[in-house]
């Protein structure tokens, strides 16, 4: 602890800017991890806690997937003596002014047997739910939502419902606590069957909430209610909706995962780097502590108690920015899965776990460590004579060189084997682990094959300039190899991520134009996504009585408990679907399987449900509905990218008779040819856009929105590669920071034998632009192999569609000038600092 | 011509230390002199002000009777490329480049073309003989050879001044010798004026003019007309 | 409470001293075919704010097979809502509400029934008429002029029991308290009682919620007994008929 405060803190101190870049990495990395999970982790519990909030005392839920059921289902669980209370809901989200609004329509009669609503003054005919119920246009609202908005009671408050625009009345406000701080406090309630009416439901309910009597076992309840209901129906309790929930950000968790561990390995490696570099720069002082007598442990305890220092300092202010961060991605990630999702939910305080920041200190301290190791084991090793010696010098670890080559030679194996078995799940994250490791291994030979490579070229360049350049990298790999590593990983990264995203882009472009043919697309919401509203399905005879419209093809999407996970079911006329659209099949025949759907003999799945969920052709399907379970064959399989869980297609006829209810979330319009398109469209929102909630979006607009959607998916990548192109380039200042330190006498001798200020300086920018260049083609080159390994994992276990492996040229070069004028950017400063030191100090520098 | 005028140069820290004083100085071109004096004396930081690498604080530094202090870094600089040689105690070879390289390194700063500038290296190698080992790198050298090098470097662009800063310092004796020797050969040959740092009183003897520091000031400026070679 | 006080008049023999008699002899004395009046309901909040409702109501058929519509005239937005109550001897009554605004009918759900009867003090449970038999009584006390009679219902009531106070001249309820698991819920007053058609009909009926510290007071106006009416005028379909 003496050494480390005599030796350690002044060192510390004199190279403060050198400190705080390299635990930089380890801020970004932990700032990552914390950050994301963080972010995920609040989208989580805030939606947990809006099911909560909104399930009140309910200890049960009844509902038929996102379906809804009839009436009268209420009944028959109400006449359950085990039931005390049911009480129906309907839910949905509307899109306001600001945010999404979630409305609960409830039984106000009944509801406070299973929910509380605490209001606001205490004014008896507020509180009165007889004007609530008389009064269809009644809404309750939370505090928050009415001082946003300036609300008060009887406030008026304009939105679109399947009848049209309605204005709505405000009637009571519901004090802040308990369900008033669901869904982040954008709540409103109604009445159960206004809300019907509004959203276009008929006489359907979501959801039944059930209170039990006292003493009524759980699981009693759940079975007698199960053998009531049917198995078309799921009767859980509420806490289950977020289990589900959970599943489907399974990505997110996992991606953020992968950013995180990565960003930390690239931490590691600039700790590593910094530390090689203390290690010679330090020799002389640690010469001098040997000789005094300091024992080689005690030099390795030093070096590793800096580490653990500085991994601890680059922790907490990571913490804190993970921290920040989250508030960010919060709100990002739940807007995206409310979108996606169409699940209420709205992070509204963020959910620190302790266990998640002890974590994530663990792994910023281990990452220093493991850093400090080798530097460590080579600071002991100093052979106090050699280091004394002025001029003298040492060369540390050349045998270490052989053992790294050999170990990577067993790895890049070792990952062609796991791939020859990458059959088998796992072997192909060993697979990726293992390549990503030979590639690290191998990077320093890597670089001094491509220094020595570019001496040439750069000498060619600018003879004195180019070569020290080429010669500084040569030379001295200990300085540089472990920014090149990190300048690879993230580069990789970023490929196989724009890589992942482009063949996203294509594979989703090929879909839309195959199966998103219709001109119109008559529609509830302004987006696909929203299922809140739904047509009656007689709408579209009206729709087909109009002037230019050659075919309507109602479409229902809901989703269904299928094995175990909320599926998305397309109900449709398959027959005339099947004359405009042709899915590629991945399994089975594309002209039977639709004729097979079509006669209601079987189901068509999307390829993703049958990877994700492990389905077979041939294989009998059991989809719950409420009128009991349907059996269907699965007669085809083909790509369709409408949902990430995967989808599964039948025919209308079989839902209508199935779920009892006819009702239509999107009408596909096909406009007769020759007719004016937009004459069509505007003839379609005359005659029914002022009755009812209506739009009519163009292929364009949908195909937009869709790319919008995806792009919003990818743009969590995109914060992923600026946080490996910013640890990337942290890393190249601080290799010529050290550099530069490294040589200042070689700057210094060069200056005193004639060169100019340009000449130093441009030595460094090009020993920079070298950097960048080994670290692109690296880069670029791991990057190949690592969107190999993303596509499998993307396949195999997040969205199971087929990506076409094709390599993101146009991302890697737009990367070779980032990357490269990133690392001119990077040795301005450093280049600056070479040039205004002092010439004579630094030709006595030692 | 080198002359110096009211030289005085003070090196401010958390005690100002003056290291040289009010010098008045004049070598003459062609001239051999040494420049001797305790440690401490002043004898480097005079040599830097000469070459150019450092400022005076106040006083002027003229050479062939340009003032230096009002040139800017960059044509210091190439004052210092264009009249100066420097020979360091330790070299100062780049470690990196080969003999011929670190020779060739003024000259290409200059910009000469690739073909001249190794021909004037080999040459340059040749006159201090070290013609055989232009490929080497400093540390395949021995002490004496490196600084035949590092001598090859500083008369790259035959400058007309040439410094040296314990040129023997770190050579034993037969060595020194044979550098010294070195020295006073491309002396004669060339005719530069060469002013040589030293503790050696071999080598201070060897030149025709002895300046004698201490304190920051000239203690005595000795000429003879014969030397001890 | 799980009796009839709060809508219909009483009857009782004079020897009555079986409390189950008693009750008996209330229903007795308050019997008429036909009954039609409209209320005024006035709720004070705890904060002494007033909301005024009126109602008209009207029945059919005496004790125990009566059926009953009662439909709000004022405030306005309220205006239309109707409450159809099929009582029936052996067990809990039929309620469905009719709301204009959405045209449609709802079944009240048994559950629903402990819920306050639209704001009010009431709740619907308080609006059945139940048989006497569905109740155990034991007389408590007799204090002078009125008996005090426990009362206990043999079927599921949001009520573990209720005290009454009987007038013994007249055989009319002066005061009931209802007391649930927790202690006193609310408690009732009968007021100004008149003689109407030969029956004592309390004119002002006081409920005080005793969690919410409210007190609703209903006025009956233009009371009448034994007017002439149809059976097809207590339905779902006359329910569902605007007046």
């Amino acid at each position: 602890m003496i050494l480390l405060r005599l030796i350690s803190l002044p060192y510390a101190r004199k190279h403060l800017l050198r400190c705080l870049l390299t635990t930089a990495g380890i801020v970004l990395g932990v700032g990552v991890f914390v950050g994301m999970r963080t972010a995920n982790r609040s989208v989580l519990a805030a939606f947990n806690q809006t099911i909560d909030r909104i399930a009140g005392a309910a200890q049960l839920q009844v509902s038929a997937g996102e379906a809804g059921f009839d009436e009268d289902v209420l009944d028959q669980v109400r006449s359950l003596p085990e039931v005390r209370a049911a009480a129906p809901v309907i839910e949905a989200t509307v899109a306001t002014d600001k945010r999404n609004l979630l409305i609960l329509g409830v039984d106000m009669l009944g509801d406070r047997s299973i929910r509380s609503y605490d209001l606001e003054g205490d004014d008896q005919a507020i509180d009165d739910p007889l004007i609530f119920l008389a009064q269809p246009d009644s809404l309750m609202v939370t505090k928050k939502f009415a001082d946003e908005r300036g609300l008060a009671v009887n406030s008026r408050l304009p939105m679109r419902t399947m009848q049209g625009d309605q204005v709505f009345t405000v009637r009571a406000i519901m004090k802040p606590g308990g369900l008033a701080n669901a869904f982040g406090g954008d709540l409103a309630i109604m009445d159960i069957y206004a809300a019907q009416k509004m959203f276009g439901r008929g006489r359907k309910f979501d959801r039944i909430d059930i209170a039990l009597g006292e003493g009524t076992v759980l699981e009693d309840a759940t079975r007698k209610l199960q053998a009531l209901l049917g198995s078309g129906f799921q009767v859980e309790p509420p806490s289950s909706r977020g289990q589900q929930f959970e599943s489907t950000s399974r990505m997110y968790a996992l991606a953020s995962n992968i950013t995180s561990v990565f960003a930390l390995f690239i931490g590691m490696f600039i700790i590593y780097n910094t530390f090689a570099i203390a290690v010679t720069e330090r020799r002389a002082e640690i010469g001098i502590l040997r000789a005094l007598g300091a024992t080689r442990g005690q030099i390795r305890t030093l070096f590793l108690a800096e580490s653990a220092l500085a991994g601890l300092a680059g922790t907490s202010v990571g913490v804190l920015f993970g921290i920040l961060m989250a508030r960010a991605m919060a709100g990002y990630i739940g807007g995206l899965l409310t979108e996606v999702y169409g699940v209420a939910q709205s992070p509204g305080d963020l959910t620190l776990d302790p266990w998640l920041i002890g974590t994530a200190v663990a792994m910023g301290l281990v990452t220093s460590l493991v850093a400090a190791v080798i530097p460590a084991r080579s600071a002991a090793r100093v052979d106090p004579v050699k280091a004394l010696q002025k001029g003298g010098y040492q060369s540390l670890g050349e045998g270490e060189n052989r053992a790294r080559r050999r170990w990577a030679m067993a790895f890049g194996v070792a990952s062609v084997v796991a791939f020859v078995f990458s059959r088998f799940g796992i072997m192909t994250y060993v697979g990726f682990v293992l390549a990503i490791l030979a590639a690290v291994l191998l990077s320093p030979a890597m670089s001094f094959r491509l220094a020595r490579a570019l001496r040439p070229l750069l000498a060619g360049l600018r003879p004195v300039e180019g070569a020290l350049a080429a010669d500084s990298l040569i030379q001295a790999p200990r300085r540089t190899s472990g920014t090149i590593a990190a300048l690879m990983l993230s580069l990789a990264l970023v490929i196989s991520l724009g890589g992942l995203a482009r063949a996203s882009y294509d594979s989703l472009a090929e879909w839309m134009r195959i199966a998103l043919n219709p001109d119109f697309f008559v529609t509830t919401a302004e987006t696909l996504s929203s299922r809140s509203f739904v047509f009656p399905g007689s709408l579209a005879d009206g729709l087909r009585a109009i002037d230019g419209v050659a075919e309507v093809q109602p479409v229902r999407s809901v989703r269904v408990m299928v094995k175990n996970a909320l599926i998305m079911v397309i109900a449709g006329d398959i027959g005339n679907i099947a004359k405009r659209v042709h899915l590629p099949p991945v399994e089975g025949n594309s002209e039977e399987m639709y004729r097979l759907a079509a006669e209601e003999k079987g189901v068509v799945v999307s390829a993703n449900f049958a990877r994700l969920h492990d389905a077979h052709m041939g294989e009998v399907l059991e989809i719950p509905a409420p009128a009991g379970i349907l059996r269907l064959p699965i007669v085809g399989v083909v790509d369709d990218f409408s949902d990430q869980q995967g989808t599964l297609l039948l025919n209308r006829g079989l839902f209508i008779r199935y779920w009892h209810d006819d009702s239509v979330n999107v009408f596909r319009v096909y406009v007769t040819p020759g007719a004016d398109a937009a004459q069509v469209r505007q003839r379609i929102l005359q005659a029914f856009g002022g009755q009812q909630r209506l739009f009519v979006l163009t292929n364009r607009e949908v195909r937009d929105f869709i790319t919008r959607l995806t792009d919003q998916w990818f743009g969590l990548t995109n914060v992923q590669t600026a946080v490996a192109v910013l640890v990337a380039i942290l890393g190249i200042v601080n290799a010529l920071t050290v550099s530069i330190t490294d040589r200042r006498r070689e700057l210094g001798v060069l200056q005193a034998v004639g060169g100019l200020r340009n000449q130093i300086r441009h030595t460094i920018w090009m020993e920079a632009i070298a950097i960048g260049i080994i670290g692109v083609a690296l880069g670029l080159a791991l990057g190949a192999v690592q969107l190999f390994y993303s596509i499998e994992i993307a396949r195999r276990d997040l969205v199971g569609i087929s990506i076409t492996y094709a390599y993101p040229f146009q991302t890697a070069l737009i990367l070779i000038p980032v990357i490269l004028g990133s690392a001119l950017l990077a040795a301005l400063g450093p280049a600056e600092s070479a040039v205004r030191g002092s010439l004579i100090e630094a030709l006595e520098y030692e | 011509m080198i002359l110096l005028r009211g030289v005085s140069k003070t090196f401010e820290g958390k005690r100002k230390v003056t290291a040289l004083e009010g010098i008045d100085l004049s070598i003459a071109k062609g001239e051999m002199a040494s420049l001797v004096g305790p440690s401490g004396s002043g004898k480097s930081t005079m040599l830097n002000l000469i070459g150019g690498l450092d400022r005076p604080t106040r006083g002027e530094v003229e050479l062939d009777g340009q003032p230096l202090s009002k040139l800017s870094d960059d044509e210091l600089t190439r004052v210092r490329r264009d009249k100066i040689g420097f020979i360091f105690q330790f070299f100062n070879l780049l470690p990196t480049l080969s003999c011929l390289e670190n020779v060739s390194l003024p000259l290409h700063l200059r910009g000469w073309p690739r073909k001249k500038v190794e021909e004037r290296a080999r040459e340059l190698l040749d006159t201090v003989k070290l013609g055989a080992r232009v490929d080497h790198l400093p540390d395949e050298l021995s002490g004496g050879e490196r600084q035949r090098v590092a001598i090859a470097r500083a008369l790259s662009v035959y400058p007309p001044i040439l410094l040296a800063d314990e040129p023997t310092g770190n050579l034993d004796t037969q060595t020194g010798a044979e550098i010294l020797n070195l020295i006073h050969d491309l002396h004669d040959r060339l005719g530069a004026t060469v002013l040589v740092v030293t503790h050696d009183k071999t080598v201070a003897e060897s030149c025709s003019r002895t300046i004698q520091l201490r304190d920051g000031r000239v203690f005595a400026d000795t000429r003879r007309e014969e030397v001890s070679r | 409470m799980n009796k009839v006080f709060l809508l219909v008049a009483l009857t009782a023999p004079l020897f009555a001293q079986d409390p189950r008699q008693i009750i008996l002899e209330v229903q007795k004395r308050q019997h008429s075919d036909s009954q039609r009046y409209e209320g005024t309901l006035e709720v004070i909040s705890q904060g002494n704010q007033v909301a005024t409702k009126r109602w008209v109501y009207q029945r059919i058929g005496s004790f125990g097979n009566s059926k009953a519509i009662l439909r709000f005239t004022a405030p306005a937005e309220v205006k239309g809502v109707g409450l159809l109550i099929v009582n029936h001897p052996d067990r809990a009554s039929d309620q469905w509400m009719w709301r204009p605004a959405i045209g449609r009918d709802q079944r009240i759900a048994l559950q629903d029934r402990s819920t306050r009867f639209f704001g009010t003090d009431f709740s619907f449970e308080d609006l059945e008429e139940r048989d006497v038999d569905q109740y155990d009584y034991k007389l408590l006390a007799d204090e002078g002029a009125m008996w005090k009679i426990e009362s206990r219902p043999r079927k599921s009531s949001q009520y573990e029991y209720s005290y009454f106070w009987i007038k013994k001249d007249n055989y009319t309820f002066v005061k009931i308290e209802a007391y649930g698991k927790k202690g006193l819920v609310r408690t009732i007053d009968y007021k100004n009682y008149e003689q109407i058609k030969g029956i004592w009909t309390a004119r002002v009926t006081e409920v005080y919620d005793v969690a919410r510290k409210s007190r609703t007071i209903l006025k009956y106006e233009k009371l009448e007994y034994n007017l002439p009416m149809k059976d097809d005028d207590f339905t779902l379909q006359a329910l569902r008929r605007d007046l």
